[in-house]
């Protein structure tokens, strides 16, 4: 009797996961197991689904969903491509317009032209002004004022910025022409000028031993071997200036890099300006 | 975002030997590379396949030489070689600003050094380098 009565209360338990009356694949239980997959972070199964049911549902915020999804997991041309299904009038319009700057910004890193003009709210208008702003940084001709550069920036970010525009207006280039003519004068001195100590001072001490055997062996007619010190010291003079011309080139884009690495990272410490998004509360 | 799923990769552990894959034939493209393609060859079987792989970089420095003579010209090749060669013997071992690959050895290819500042390519010290 007990396991009559076990397998009546079992039965319903399996049949009822298996009835046709659940629709797992209806588009509004496609969108909660998306937004459960959201707000789990993974943007790539979360778009799979949101896709399945784009089409069917024309919804804003799916389509600024995949367009977030698409732009945390790098892809940033295909976020943009959603950004132009987005209608001008949904209220998710202005921040998917920001998003697509900050797509824009770290996959082409250039100077943002905006192509039309849209109504912010003010911190919108404060971060599209900072976008802007820092996309001038990635311009070679750069002729903004300090003052109108650090203007649309808030107190904490200032001290950072004003560094940037310092970098940008100033970088502490070493000058190749300056290395090499220093390194034609004494030997190792254009090395030791973008700061590589130890390889000056193993030019200049190898330079020297050579002008030195060279010199000796002249001087006690031993004509061929002074040749051969003369060729390699020569060689060795003239690699050096070389050597020094090719560092200080190395030295500014060493430069260039930690500026543009800089920058990177303070964008993404900012989050590029953007509000952060919740859509799991 | 196919490669972004998860899926079985296929790992060697086999060591690569630097020395198995060099090429001793003498094709080369003009005068500048058989010359110091013939003086990199001489040097490989008579010295440095016997004493050993003791170059600090990598590219090795008879291999900096062929690859800056592809790059340049037989006169500026030699130039980057002597220039190589001292910062080699660096008397204070100051090697820690070049990135490695990832058998440890400095990574310096003659790339950075054609006078040409939009081919330089600059690594961090910190960075791994994945190849040779």
């Amino acid at each position: 009797m007990r396991n009559f009565l076990t397998i009546i209360f079992l039965i319903p338990l399996t049949v009822h996961p298996q009835s046709s009356s659940f629709d797992f694949h209806s588009p509004e239980n496609v969108k909660k197991f998306a937004d459960h997959l959201f707000c789990e972070e993974d943007y790539l199964r979360a778009i799979e689904q949101y896709e399945l049911i784009n089409q069917k549902m024309d919804n804003d915020t799916i389509k600024f969903k995949v367009m977030l999804g698409y732009s945390e997991l790098g892809f940033f041309s295909e976020s943009n491509d959603f950004f132009r299904g987005i209608n001008d009038k949904s209220i998710f319009y202005p921040d998917a317009y920001l998003l697509s700057f900050k797509n824009q910004l770290i996959s082409e890193p250039g100077l943002i032209i905006a192509p039309s003009i849209i109504s912010f709210n003010a911190f919108q208008m404060k971060s599209f002004c900072k976008l802007i702003n820092i996309s001038m940084l990635y311009e070679d001709k750069f002729n903004i004022s300090k003052e109108n550069f650090i203007a649309p920036f808030d107190a904490e970010e200032l001290n950072s910025v004003s560094t940037f525009y310092d970098y940008k207006v100033e970088p502490p280039y070493k000058s190749p022409a300056l290395a090499g003519l220093l390194s034609a004068v004494i030997p190792g001195s254009g090395k030791m000028y973008v700061g590589e100590w130890g390889d000056g001072i193993t030019a200049l001490v190898v330079t020297s031993l050579f002008a030195f055997l060279a010199y000796d062996n002249f001087h006690a007619d031993h004509t061929t071997r002074a040749w051969i010190f003369t060729g390699l010291g020569a060689f060795f003079y003239a690699g050096n200036i070389y050597g020094s011309v090719a560092s200080a080139q190395i030295f500014n884009a060493r430069i260039d890099f930690d500026f543009n690495n800089g920058l990177e990272l303070f964008l993404k410490q900012q989050n590029y300006f953007l509000p952060d998004y919740d859509f799991c509360e | 975002m196919e490669n972004l799923k998860w899926r079985k990769s296929d790992i060697s552990y086999e060591k690569q030997i630097h020395f198995s894959k060099r090429d001793y034939s003498f094709q080369s493209e003009n005068a500048g590379e058989f010359i110091t393609k013939s003086l990199a060859n001489a040097y490989w079987f008579f010295i440095s396949d016997v004493d050993g792989d003791n170059c600090p970089f990598r590219p090795t420095c008879s291999a900096f030489l062929l690859q800056s003579a592809k790059e340049t010209n037989i006169f500026q090749a030699s130039l980057m070689f002597f220039d190589r060669f001292t910062r080699d013997m660096n008397i204070a071992k100051g090697h820690d600003h070049y990135p490695r690959v990832s058998a440890g050895y400095y990574y310096d290819p003659p790339q950075n050094y054609t006078l040409n500042q939009g081919r330089i390519k600059y690594l961090p010290p910190a960075f791994i380098v994945d190849d040779e």
